[in-house]
């Protein structure tokens, strides 16, 4: 399934929603992430406060860029860390490719990066004779299912163990019929160590960077950027310019909340900080702008740059549950999917795949004010011309009859004359998607004004 | 109290039972009510589609209705409507007279709970309620505590509800998930909002309850037509409709 087609979100949705067995297992399957963030979050009296700090040290960060990035560099490379800087995806692809060409690396292994994703890495070296093996567990099942990652924090959420099976049977030899996610894992995890041994180059994403130490840290549950970044000599580690934190206190900040809210873990299984290379070996560290820079620059949409993917408001989100990870029209789905992505979008309906209910942002554990960024990426999209679902032709004529009493009361005496007296089979042309899956309201004789002017004359 | 009623487009169109029973529970309280003349839609519906420009002159057409009003109070019986005429107005109009407007708006739950509170309602109501706590009035009003939060718990709604005798208030599970509704996201993502809506209200069907009782009319209007294409043994009232009746 590609990431980019020109069918919109609500075409996507549509058929993912036809299956309801299937949007009830998916919803239910997130929901129940969202219920065991709950659990870790009440466990803790000082989770509101933790998420006040988690947003501060972000904002503080942001605002002070450039100095931060300054000093993680010039600590890095006093540790022996190569540092590289990106202003976007090719260059970063680039830069990558250099480096194991350099050694002569034929294959990699890669522990999860939605950056790698976000620059297209994967096909990149592809194309450059270079192996890439993704060693996440559900990375790895959507890259042998040829998919991208319909999640950014369970990447392979959206595919039953049954189908997983079926996939490792294929793939990997598995017995036919086994879906016994813990005999399955066994098997994926006996696959991947076979890769560790023979990889030349480990490569792994960074959730923060600590300014003041020269340090990256890694969060896994399976260990598998471990064992990339212990087993080769050469490991490449590529970042936002938004993963900057300043120093340990901040990273500890942030490390009590993200596995709390990503699923409900106290702190990932792993959560590694690499403050340099191996002896003899080689480490590099990839900065990417990509972008972020520009977001800076408006103060709201700076703050989803806040954001450190845990994926609680994509757990939470009522309409990314029941509308798949591969209906938004980018890398990264849900409400932060359509904060930091909506400008790509060339279908310009992903902005309008939210209720603003604003759950995503009373979730977020650094306070990205996500329904407030949608909202925005909608008005943009109205002032640069490209709206959606006919917007653009019927807002200006809502405008001008809501704006003038007679149009308006004229207009709707018409319609509850039509609700009250014509049959539903005429009405439902007329009705479009709420009469498809709805009844029409029961309409009143009169509005409440002419009640009142009766029944209330002053 | 002096309350001049902001009566949204949709309550006065489609729902006014919802207006008729806020003004004659306000009037039973005490306060003497009145209704500007010459309101119209808050803007929402464009607004919430990024279209300021469309929605300029019906909401200033909004707020001149309650510029200069002589009033205590301005009460809405609709928090989606009523948060975005807030903003709206901000938008639109910095003046000190368009804050002095904004000042006075309140949605009728927090109005009866914090402003002018009832003590107890008279007549018992010997039936079990399904809480339906829409987003707006939940999450930027703060009519009750979100379940994404971990502070102290209250609910407004709830406290009003549990001042009538024999009342029986109960949760859907999940607790405050969107009904679906969103406005033009009913129409924009009809197959979404439709799952949406049928989930919340198989969730308020399956407490066994009587009634789904909310503080947000466009919320109740989409369960009501969800509740009757599914057929399910409920029924949707406002929150004005459920205490107007115990007064």
């Amino acid at each position: 399934m590609a990431t980019t087609t020109t069918a919109n979100h609500a075409e996507k949705a549509e058929i993912f929603c036809r299956d309801e067995a299937r949007v009830d297992w998916h919803s239910k399957a997130l929901w129940l992430l969202r219920q065991k963030r709950d659990r870790a979050a009440s466990s803790l009296p000082e989770w509101e406060e933790l998420r006040e700090l988690g947003s501060e040290y972000k904002l503080h960060t942001l605002s002070h860029l450039g100095e931060y990035l300054e000093q993680f560099e010039a600590n890095c490379i006093k540790q022996g860390i190569q540092v590289h800087w990106a202003k976007d995806g090719a260059e970063h692809n680039r830069i990558v490719h250099e480096i194991l060409a350099k050694h002569q690396v034929k294959k990699l292994v890669k522990s999860k990066s939605m950056l790698t994703e976000e620059c297209h890495l994967n096909p990149y070296l592809e194309q450059h004779g270079i192996e890439v093996i993704d060693t996440d567990l559900g990375e790895r099942i959507i890259q042998l299912n040829k998919q991208p990652p319909s999640h950014i924090v369970v990447p392979a959420i959206h595919l039953k163990k049954e189908e997983v099976g079926e996939l490792f049977h294929e793939k990997i030899g598995t017995e036919k019929g086994a879906s016994d996610p813990t005999y399955l894992t066994r098997a994926a995890r006996q696959h991947l160590r076979e890769h560790f041994l023979s990889a030349d180059a480990a490569m792994t994403g960074v959730n923060m960077a600590i300014a003041d130490q020269g340090a990256i840290v890694v969060c896994t549950n399976e260990g598998n950027a471990d064992m990339g970044g212990n087993l080769p000599s050469l490991t490449l580690h590529s970042m936002g310019i938004d993963k900057m934190v300043p120093n340990m206190e901040a990273a500890s900040v942030l490390l009590r909340t993200l596995a709390r809210n990503a699923i409900g873990q106290p702190i990932t299984t792993y959560s590694s900080f690499y403050h340099g290379p191996k002896p003899g070996g080689e480490m590099h560290v990839i900065i990417v702008d990509n972008g972020r820079t520009k977001a800076l620059k408006d103060k709201l949409l700076a703050e989803s740059l806040k954001c450190i993917r845990c994926g609680g408001c994509i757990n939470t989100c009522p309409v990314y549950r029941r509308s798949g990870g591969y209906s938004y029209n980018y890398f990264i789905p849900g409400p932060i999917g359509i904060a930091v992505g909506a400008q790509e979008d060339n279908t310009n309906t992903t902005a309008w795949a939210c209720t603003l209910c604003g759950s995503c942002t009373y979730v977020c554990p650094t306070k990205v004010p996500l329904d407030k960024i949608i909202a925005y990426q909608r008005r943009l999209k109205a002032e640069q011309g490209t709206l959606p679902y006919g917007k653009d032709r019927y807002m200006p004529i809502v405008g001008k009859v809501m704006g003038s009493a007679t149009l308006f009361n004229c207009a709707m005496s018409v319609a509850r004359f039509s609700l009250r007296n014509l049959p539903n089979a005429m009405l439902k042309p007329f009705s479009g998607a709420w009469g498809k899956y709805r009844e029409l309201p029961k309409a009143p004789k009169t509005s409440f004004e002419a009640w009142y002017n009766k029944n209330r004359s002053e | 109290m002096k309350i001049a009623l902001f009566i949204p487009c949709l309550v006065n169109q489609l729902m006014p039972q919802v207006a008729i029973a806020t003004l004659e529970l306000l009037e039973k309280l005490g306060h003497q009510v009145i209704l500007p003349k010459g309101q119209t839609c808050c803007g929402q519906p464009m607004t919430n589609s990024g279209c300021f420009n469309e929605a300029r002159s019906t909401v200033l057409k909004l707020l001149n209705a309650f510029k200069g009003v002589e009033c205590d109070a301005i009460v809405c019986p609709a928090a989606s409507c009523l948060v975005a005429a807030k903003e709206n107005f901000h938008e639109f109009d910095d003046s000190p007279e368009a804050q002095a407007v904004i000042n006075k708006l309140y949605e009728l739950t927090e109005f009866l709970h914090d402003v002018a509170p009832v003590e107890q309602f008279t007549r018992p109501f010997p039936h079990k309620v399904s809480m339906q706590m829409s987003c707006h009035g939940l999450r930027m009003l703060t009519l009750a505590k979100a379940s994404e939060l971990m502070s102290p718990g209250y609910n407004k709604l709830e406290a009003l509800l549990n001042k009538v005798p024999n009342i029986e208030v109960v949760y859907p599970e999940p607790h405050d998930e969107c009904c679906g509704f969103g406005g033009t996201f009913a129409m924009d993502e009809g197959a979404v909002s439709a799952k949406m809506g049928k989930d919340k209200a198989s969730a308020h069907a399956n407490t066994g309850a009587q009634y789904v009782v909310g503080y947000d009319p466009s919320c109740l209007m989409h369960l009501d037509g969800m509740i009757r294409r599914l057929q399910l043994p409920i029924e949707t009232r406002h929150l004005a409709q459920i205490l107007n009746e115990a007064i």
